[in-house]
């Protein structure tokens, strides 16, 4: 996109003051958001953004400087920011030799968001409220949302580094209020991935926006949640949050390098059972969380953290890596030029295990069935997490019985990885919707099979039924 | 650069298209440095600029922004806003604000001190809240995530109507964790501050708490499933006056999303609780002359001695329940229409210390943080929380309490608060608590 000169141009004034790296990151994104409530389409929003930012590395620091103007003069007026605040001894001109990178994956796009048109986008959201609201009379609002993203991101370096990526995103969500006399609940779904709009040919939102409203209903009938310690199972899927929360990020290097993970000093050790392997792998076509090459220019790959209970590898971004003279695993994630990369997650999952799903839950006698998580968050310094649960049920004798409301979970990462005693055989990724929140948002995926927790901290407001 | 010429301008040629119109723009300057182990570990610096446009035709809504502001891009902005405009359902009540004359009280939101701070003293001050944190226990081990940022904003908005204000605002905020360790094991602790004022941040106060903190967290018990009364420090009742504020927007009591639907004039609280939103707070991080789309930011009694007597209106949700427009139309930048939102939102302080509302406690915890897990939803009223504290006995802490959860619904929550403390702070956000004591509350523990 940008002429080798100018790059060369841009870096060597990033440099004139030392620095042992320098780096280009340019960004243009394409917006589209449709947003149904009430009945109504009622926002109908786009916009472009696009950016640069200069960053200089030198000993442990990382100096940004970002534009939202293109032009050179604008570049080079933030890489004199940036080294104005660098120091360093390298102060000798560079003369680079840029090299384009190229991808070993793909991610085609088979039909781009043009091909429909705004009214027909509009009018699927126009489906999605209709079919909720037709499930049941007890549906007392919706609301739905469309979102395209287009991104591209070009990543040079004074190392010669030179990699362009484009990726596209496709979002639908859902949130449904059931209400029955003074009784609510609300739901909230989605689905979406990197893909244009053949996502449509396999997933279907208006399918999505019913099946919101059915667990809506369901959950009308629910009893509180019971509160105290018992055996928890979570589902397949997006119960993935669990391992996302509860250790994906207690894995993210920067942490382990600023020593603040418990999981820092288990590398190479048994932290979990023999039936535990998980990854983090960018490469997944169609994943929220993927890329052909990471924000820094890093490629993406599949990482295996842990391996049949070992502790195998952290996620690193560049920043952390030089710090620890290694190389990234591409995880140097930025929400947009706006922000410093650091290492995040992208599709994070627990591979499967031997259990048919029902026999697990056969196996409890008295314990929560989780089968929708909603948000949760992990404190990093002691491995605490907590999270949602959007629709649970009881789980009596081995069979589900009454669904409840207002449930929590609180656990420890290394604890819960610790007793995880039952993995099942039906692993899958969610479909679409994950969002974390680092102080940057990130889109990921998460995943896993049906898995058991023998005790968790359930937080709900029935004192009786765990002790009874 | 004239950018309130520019957005009459932008206005002026969505009018060409017979359609109401509004420019927004919004132009800063932002720094963030964070440090550790003493030094400067990221460092960002930028300047940038951004332009929403939103346009009316027959209640039909259109909005479309860009950074670009030249006039090719500018232009395409407009017509991507009409043309977004023709997808949506009219309704009658999507209207501009008519121009209202704007009060000229001084609201202490821009501080040239912040603006004028050389990199070098950004800096110092980092180092200063880490160092602090370091120093005030033994055991305290390391910081992480120890930042300074600060920055000024330019607002200037347009419309149609005849509406034309810009403001300028500054910012400075800082945070930081600190974790200690001893032999057996680690603790942490975490907290902030943020104001328009560059004097009201204190690097060795905030610094010090949080270690001090992390450290007497250290030892950390597990509690039983039990109900007790629960004091919430102003940081933890922060985080269920969230949930409130979302619950009572005009837009969430007409879309059935808020617990408090229908209770309007009730007692829904212990006569306790007054809670005020004030978008004209001196200082507040919210405060600003005139909301999102050009309306007078005010002062709303939302709840008074228990009883619910207001909620907070953008122009729309006004116009639909044919009343006056509280000028709470928020946005967070350029690139989003605006919304009903909360601004300055917080419980009126009581009388009493918050040592003297602890000292009536014979047994219960005391709530350093509490961490929503998304349970927490202002539609069914459900509030279910991850809290981390210190047991009380007798009046005293007597010792520290790892995670435990907490959960009940928000009414019952509002109608036991027993005691609100004299202790009013706003720890880095627009909403603000002082010390408040609620009975009858189930913590979730071992067994």
């Amino acid at each position: 996109m940008f002429p080798s000169e100018r790059v060369q141009r841009v870096l060597s004034t990033a440099l004139q003051n030392g620095g042992e790296l320098a780096e280009l990151y340019l960004e243009n994104s394409q917006n589209v958001t449709l947003t149904l409530d009430d009945g109504r389409l009622e926002t109908a929003t786009q916009g472009n953004d696009s950016g640069g930012g200069v960053r200089i590395f030198y000993g442990d620091t990382a100096v940004y400087a970002y534009t939202d103007d293109l032009s050179e003069a604008s570049l080079i007026e933030a890489a004199r920011a940036a080294a104005s605040a660098a120091r360093g001894t390298n102060a000798s001109p560079i003369r680079l030799n840029l090299t384009r990178s190229t991808s070993t994956i793909d991610f085609p796009i088979r039909r781009p968001f043009v091909e429909m048109s705004l009214a027909d986008k509009a009018s699927l959201l126009h489906q999605m409220d209709a079919a909720a609201r037709a499930y049941s009379s007890y549906i007392a609002q919706v609301a739905a949302s469309y979102h395209q993203v287009r991104r591209q991101v070009w990543v040079y370096n004074s190392e010669g580094l030179w990699t362009e990526d484009e990726r596209h995103m496709l979002e639908f969500r859902t949130h449904v209020t059931a209400q029955r006399g003074s009784v609510r609940q609300t739901m909230g779904g989605g689905l979406g991935g990197q893909s244009g709009l053949e996502l449509l040919d396999y997933q279907s939102p208006v399918e999505m926006a019913q099946e919101t409203a059915t667990s809506a209903v369901v959950m009308l009938d629910a009893r509180p949640a019971p509160a105290g310690e018992m055996m928890v199972v979570i589902n397949n899927g997006r119960g993935g949050v669990l391992f996302h929360e509860a250790c994906g990020h207690c894995l993210e290097a920067d942490y382990i390098n600023r020593g603040t993970s418990p999981f820092a000093d288990f590398l190479g050790q048994k932290i979990g059972p023999d039936f535990l392997t998980a990854f983090d792998d960018s490469t997944l076509p169609g994943r929220r969380g993927s890329y052909r090459f990471d924000d820094e220019g890093t490629p993406s790959q599949q990482t295996v953290l842990i391996e049949q209970g070992v502790l195998r590898e952290f996620m690193w971004d560049l920043t952390e890596a030089r710090r620890k003279g290694r190389t990234s695993t591409g995880n140097g994630r930025r929400q947009s030029f706006r922000h410093m990369p650091m290492p995040r997650m992208t599709n994070t999952y627990i591979a499967a295990g031997l259990h048919e799903p029902e026999e697990i839950i056969r196996s409890v006698k008295k314990g929560l069935y989780a089968k929708r998580l909603g948000g949760g968050q992990v404190q990093i310094g002691r491995g605490d997490y907590v999270f949602a649960v959007a629709e649970g049920y009881l789980i009596e004798n081995g069979q589900l019985t009454a669904p409840v409301r207002g449930a929590t979970l609180v656990g420890n990462g290394l604890e819960t990885l610790r007793q995880m005693d039952m993995i099942g055989a039906d692993v899958a990724l969610d479909p679409g919707e994950g969002m974390c929140g680092k102080g940057q948002l990130a889109r990921v995926s998460v995943g896993q099979p049906t898995v058991r927790v023998p005790r968790l901290t359930v937080g709900g407001t029935d004192q009786e039924w765990a002790a009874g | 650069m004239d950018y309130l010429q520019l957005a009459y301008d932008v206005v002026a040629q969505a009018r060409l298209a017979g359609v109401e119109a509004e420019a927004f723009i919004g132009v800063s300057h932002t720094t963030h440095i964070q440090v550790a182990r003493g030094q400067v570990e990221k460092l960002s610096d930028a300047g940038i600029k951004g332009l929403g446009v939103r346009v009316l035709k027959g209640g039909q809504m259109g909005y479309a922004y860009t950074s670009d502001f030249s006039s090719e891009s500018l232009a395409n902005t407009v017509a991507d806003a009409l043309a977004l405009a023709a997808v949506a359902t009219p309704d009658a009540h999507r209207m501009l604000p008519e121009p209202q004359d704007i009060p000229a009280v001084e609201l202490e939101i821009y501080d040239p001190a912040i603006v004028a701070k050389p990199l070098a003293e950004k800096i110092v001050f980092a180092q200063e809240l880490e160092a602090a944190a370091l120093a005030a226990d033994q055991r305290v081990a390391l910081t992480d995530r120890t930042s300074y940022g600060d920055g000024a904003v330019q607002i200037y908005l347009v419309n149609s109507k005849g509406f034309a204000g810009n403001y300028e605002k500054s910012f400075a905020h800082c945070y930081l964790r600190a974790v200690a360790k001893d032999q057996a094991e680690r603790a942490w602790a975490h907290g902030g501050h943020g104001s328009t004022v560059a004097t009201d941040l204190d690097a060795a106060r905030i610094g010090t708490e949080v270690g001090q903190i992390a450290a007497r967290l250290l030892g950390g018990r597990a509690l039983p499933t039990q109900e007790a009364s629960v004091v919430f420090s102003p940081v933890a009742a922060a985080d269920f006056l969230s949930v409130l504020a979302r619950a009572l927007t005009a837009e969430a009591m007409h879309r059935n999303r808020s617990f408090l639907q229908g209770k309007m004039g009730q007692a829904i609280a212990s006569d306790r609780v007054t809670l005020l939103d004030n978008g004209r707070l001196r200082r507040g991080l919210a405060s600003q002359p005139f909301d999102d789309e050009g309306v007078p930011t005010s002062a709303t009694r939302l709840i008074n001695e228990g009883v619910l007597q207001a909620v907070l209106y953008d122009t729309y949700t006004a116009h639909k329940d044919s009343t006056h427009c509280t000028g709470n139309a928020r946005r967070p930048f350029h690139y989003r229409p605006p919304w009903v939102a909360s601004s300055n939102f917080y419980l009126q302080p009581g009388s009493q210390t918050p040592a003297a509302l602890i000292a009536e406690v014979r047994r219960g915890l005391y709530v350093v943080d509490a961490v929503s897990s998304g349970s927490s939803n202002p539609t069914t009223g459900d509030y279910s929380v991850a809290a981390r504290g210190f047991w009380i006995e007798d009046g005293q802490l007597a010792y520290p309490v790892n995670e435990v959860t907490l959960a009940l619904p928000l009414e019952t929550l509002l109608q036991n608060i027993t005691a609100v403390g004299q202790d009013l702070e706003f720890r880095g956000r627009s909403i603000g608590s002082p010390t408040v004591r609620v009975d009858g509350v189930v913590i979730g523990g071992q067994g």
